[in-house]
């Protein structure tokens, strides 16, 4: 009756492991559906507050219309931690289009820096209505996301 | 086992670590940390830009406890639930004492569950104290203004407060993994470096796994990740996944780690007594 014990104990350690294994195997859960469905809302809001801290006539986030499209830097990997680069669309105060780049570094819990490629966006720092000096909130952001 | 006797070691227990100088210093740094930081980051011009909040620091205190508590996860929180979990049965065996101590009418399993209760204790006043201490200099030093959380909105101080609690709250299930993972080491190595230095070891080299973008699965077991589960807590909609999964992992390292440790224990031979 002892015998066959540790063997039975031995497989069931050496399947849980497999299997372990074999669901880790699966495809990364960063990809670019949920990198822009980040990015895009969170890039909103952030233009909704940057507007307010520069004394600006308040508009909601919905009305700069933005849209994220995402893809990674290295080789032919569609998903995964790492670099990331997003164009990113929106619509100014006054409507009219425009269009921002963003460097991303998107580590493997879903948590990411954007950075934007140029001055577009202005620097690190902006001049409010008043003539206080702002934190420019569009320059580098970062936001986290649900990877399970 | 019973109650009573689980309390009496839990109090023995607890009145040694009152007076050893490492536990109230552990303490003080603990509450004087966050202080320092928060000053720290008043009196200079630049900020922690490479941690989340960290760009926030300056324009609320909430950011502030919460760059403390992204810092802490990186190997204090290890350190904290290590220190005294990781010595307190160890200890017994470099002093000797473990004949004198079940000679009392105390049973092994008391024994046991009133240094674990103990542990566990410790590292939940230290991590209350830690907490307590970073939200207090954050509004205190920089201020209660409103935060921006991780989807870039732009959340009202008492509900900012509410969320940067729940987040401090939710190291505890991994803090108490971290204890039983120290206090299993201790009852097997017997030796107290071991039973300090390797949970920490541990909790850095998951953490350095965390850099490598490999398999999804084997990053959620590690009980690391459950420090960062709070992240959710701070984006909107709030997401709770990784808190449930780090929860789930961090009540398992738990529960094998006492199982073990509490059979090592109870067939050890100690003065010829098993």
């Amino acid at each position: 009756m002892s015998g066959p014990m540790p063997d039975i104990r031995l497989r069931a350690v050496v399947a849980a492991i497999a299997l372990v294994a074999v669901s880790g195997c699966g495809p990364s859960p960063i990809t670019s559906t949920r990198i822009e469905s980040a990015v895009g809302p969170t890039f909103a809001n952030l233009v909704h507050v940057q507007v307010s801290w520069l004394g600006l006539e308040p508009m909601a986030a919905s009305a700069f219309a933005v849209k994220a499209r995402c893809r990674k830097l290295s080789g032919s990997e569609t998903a995964g931690a790492g670099d990331w680069i997003c164009t990113v669309a929106w619509q100014d105060p006054d409507g009219r289009p425009l269009r921002d780049t963003y460097d991303l570094f998107v580590a493997t819990d879903g948590c990411y820096t954007a950075t934007v490629e140029g001055d577009n966006v202005g620097g690190p720092v902006l001049r409010a209505q008043d003539g206080s000096d702002v934190r420019n909130l569009l320059y580098t952001f970062e936001g986290c996301f649900d990877t399970t | 086992m019973s109650v009573r006797g689980l309390v009496a070691v839990a109090g023995v227990e607890c009145s040694k670590l009152a007076a050893q100088l490492k536990v109230r210093l552990l303490l003080a740094v603990c509450v004087a940390g966050p202080v320092a930081f928060a000053a720290a980051i008043r009196a200079q011009s630049s900020v922690p830009a490479d941690t989340l909040f960290g760009r926030s620091v300056k324009e609320s205190g909430f950011a502030v406890a919460l760059v403390v508590l992204g810092f802490g996860a990186l190997w204090v929180f290890p350190v904290l639930t290590s220190v005294v979990g990781g010595d307190l049965f160890s200890a017994e065996d470099r002093y000797g004492t473990w004949t004198t101590l079940l000679t009392r009418s105390r049973s092994r399993g008391e024994m046991f569950a009133g240094k674990l209760l103990t542990a566990l204790g410790f590292s939940s006043i230290a991590v209350a104290a830690f907490a307590a201490s970073s939200v207090a200099a954050g509004l205190l030093i920089v201020g209660p203004q409103p935060l921006i959380d991780l989807s870039g909105n732009v959340i009202a101080p008492a509900t900012a407060l509410r969320r940067v609690t729940l987040a401090w709250a939710t190291v505890l299930p991994p803090a108490f993994g971290f204890t039983a993972l120290a206090v299993l080491v201790s009852v097997a190595t017997k030796n107290s470096a071991a039973g300090i230095g390797l949970p920490v070891v541990v909790g850095l080299t998951m953490q350095l796994y965390a850099f490598v973008d490999g398999p999804e699965t084997v990053r959620r077991l590690m009980i690391t990740s459950a420090f960062g589960a709070w992240h959710g807590l701070l984006a909107e909609p709030p997401y709770y996944r990784p808190l449930v999964q780090g929860t789930l992992v961090s009540a398992t390292y738990f529960v094998v780690c006492v199982l073990i440790a509490y059979r090592v224990l109870r067939h050890r031979d100690i003065g010829g007594q098993r």
